[in-house]
């Protein structure tokens, strides 16, 4: 009988591993002195914004009240009116009695703001979804198409596929943009979306395309033997089950895109990537921005597969 | 009922070309059950799966009910849903419940409604014996359960016509039973049926006629008396001697 292996050996021993591989590398940073800023790295997700308040036209302070953190300035101007202003209470400027002249700033409002960092997330989650939802049903009728019996029909959708796998993403992106945008007049959101689409729809056909000819042939037998139409047998019958099959190598290929999108900031699309980028040119900060970008690539991605996994087992009762 | 006329279908696989249906002529009248049987590749499956268009012959005619199903302007869909079939491998839909396999086709190409629909399933499922695994996916039934889930699913539709193509053969042996059970007390209400089947003791029970087919042919044609007495052909002796 074989004992069942003791587990916390071989967890130490992986702890241990990567501990060192931490230490190298931080020996390593060391030696070239290099000079973290870590601290510099929250404001770039969330930042105060201090938005001046100004006098729309010359005036008078006619009272300055201060209740909490805020203060209520009350300004009679030329024309007569009277209006209120709140400002942060300790970025009043003004006293009472004080002449104002158009322009003048009476305060400050601070409010959150999301850093770059932040705005670039939702940026590349954005375009990943939109073009996850068409590559998808690209995916879907070219994965048909490909097994029609039409000869035309199935050879369109096989040179779509060969050319879009056989072509670096990169350049289908600046094709996109530079030729077919300028032809076509598109917004480089556009263009972006629908290479990354395009990209994904020919990886999405040959998953589709596969399970659905995994599925026994005796499945269409028996839907049309029924009197069901193809459309029919496919939509109820054929596709339920493929797309089970298939979930898993398609949230593979969608956790792809995600990463892949980080190519559209070669054509000026502020997404994480590209916000990353744009931080370091203004702080030096390489290494943490990097470091960070990396992990919130991460992050979103594990939280997809993690919801996948879950679907899978929801899906999962009719086994 | 059912009748075919010179019906042919050639496979062509690697240069070589099986005539697996070659000529068959034959008829199912209304209310009759016919039984093929031969030996393993003599054509009983192509040739049942002809009956119904799932395989598409050569040449030759299928006439459902006077309808030609091989003319083109035939709706084959239509032709279908008056022909049921029950396959050797069940072939039920495992994403659906045993109740959705029975309501699914009714509510889609017959257009019942629900309740109508659930109506008609829970009435064939209490006939073949398993009204209690409605709620069941399929795949937690035996094999003889999922075959007569099988039967009431094609039943579900009303069809004219059933069409077997060895129903026990991927069976257990303890559940061959139960199955022709069903089909038994289908022939007896008056179904018209075409069963290929090993069954020899099904055969001879319950066939009105037997044909007998070797190398895509009838070889020949008779009442269950006539062929398993006095067959006249040197191939069904031989044929009947190994199987009895
Ligand atoms: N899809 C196919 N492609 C090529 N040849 C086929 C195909 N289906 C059947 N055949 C051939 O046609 C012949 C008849 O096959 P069929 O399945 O109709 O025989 P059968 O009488 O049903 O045999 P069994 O009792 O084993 O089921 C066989 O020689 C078989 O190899
Ligand atoms: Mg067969």
């Amino acid at each position: 009988m074989k004992v069942a292996q003791k587990l916390w050996p071989w967890q130490l021993l992986l702890a241990v591993i990567l501990i060192v591989m931490a230490a190298g590398i931080y020996g390593s940073v060391k030696r070239i002195d290099y000079e973290w800023r870590w601290y510099r790295v929250p404001q770039y997700f969330l930042y105060k914004a201090e938005d001046p308040i100004k006098v729309p036209d010359d005036g008078t302070v006619e009272e300055v009240a201060t209740a909490g953190g805020t203060a209520k300035i009350t300004v009679n101007l030329v024309d007569g009116n009277r209006q209120v202003f709140e400002v942060d209470a300790t970025t009043v400027r003004v006293d009472q009695g004080e002449e104002l002249f158009i322009g003048d700033t009476v305060g400050y409002v601070t409010t959150w703001s999301l850093g770059p960092l932040l705005t670039g997330l939702v940026t590349t989650l954005w375009i990943s979804a939109a073009a996850s939802v068409l590559g998808l049903a690209i995916g879907l009728i070219a994965g048909l198409m490909k097994i029609s019996r039409n000869y035309t029909v199935s050879m369109l959708a096989a040179i779509y596929v060969e050319i879009i796998r056989g072509t670096p993403l990169l350049v289908q992106i600046f094709i996109a943009y530079f030729f077919i945008g300028t032809v076509f007049n598109l917004d480089r959101n556009v263009a972006g979306i629908g290479a990354l689409a395009l990209f994904a729809g020919a990886y999405v056909a040959e998953i589709v395309r596969a399970g659905i000819q995994s599925i026994p042939k005796g499945q269409m037998e028996a839907a049309r033997s029924l009197g069901m139409s193809l459309p029919q047998a496919m939509t109820e019958i054929i596709l339920p089950q493929a797309l089970k099959r298939i979930l898993p190598p398609l949230s593979g290929q969608f956790i792809s895109l995600i990463k892949d999108s980080s190519l559209v900031s070669v054509i000026a699309i502020t997404d994480l990537t590209k916000s990353g980028r744009e931080i370091i040119t203004s702080t030096f900060a390489t290494f943490e921005i990097w470091l960070v970008v990396a992990a919130m690539y991460l992050i979103v991605t594990s939280l997809l597969s993690q919801f996948v996994f879950y679907l899978e087992r929801r899906l999962a009762i009719s086994d | 009922m059912i009748r075919t006329e010179n019906v042919v279908k050639i496979f062509t696989g690697r240069g070589a070309e099986v005539r697996a249906v070659d000529g068959v002529s034959t008829t199912v009248d209304k209310g009759e059950v016919v039984v093929v049987i031969g030996p393993s590749g003599s054509g009983k499956s192509t040739f049942i799966r002809c009956v119904n268009g799932l395989e598409s012959f050569d040449s030759g005619h299928v006439y459902i009910d006077g309808v030609d199903i091989a003319d083109r302007k035939t709706n084959i869909n239509k032709i279908r849903a008056e022909v049921g079939m029950v396959f050797q491998q069940f072939n039920l839909f495992p994403h659906r419940t045993v109740l959705e396999n029975l309501t699914l086709a009714q509510r889609k190409v017959r257009k019942r409604k629900k309740t109508a629909a659930d109506e008609k399933a829970r009435m064939l499922l209490r006939k073949v014996g398993i009204a209690e695994k409605e709620s069941e996916y399929p795949s937690r039934l035996s094999g003889g359960q999922q075959q007569r889930v099988a039967i009431a699913r094609a039943l579900a539709m009303d069809p004219k016509v059933m069409l077997f193509d060895e129903p026990t053969s991927a069976l257990d042996p303890e559940m061959v039973g139960e199955v022709l059970d069903v089909m038994k007390q289908l022939a007896r209400e008056g179904m018209t049926m075409m069963v290929v089947t090993h069954e020899m003791g099904f055969a001879r029970e319950v066939a009105d006629r037997v044909l007998f087919m070797d190398m895509g042919k009838i070889v020949e044609e008779g009442t269950p008396e006539h062929f398993f007495t006095a067959p006249r052909e040197e191939r069904t002796q031989l044929f009947l001697k190994q199987v009895l």
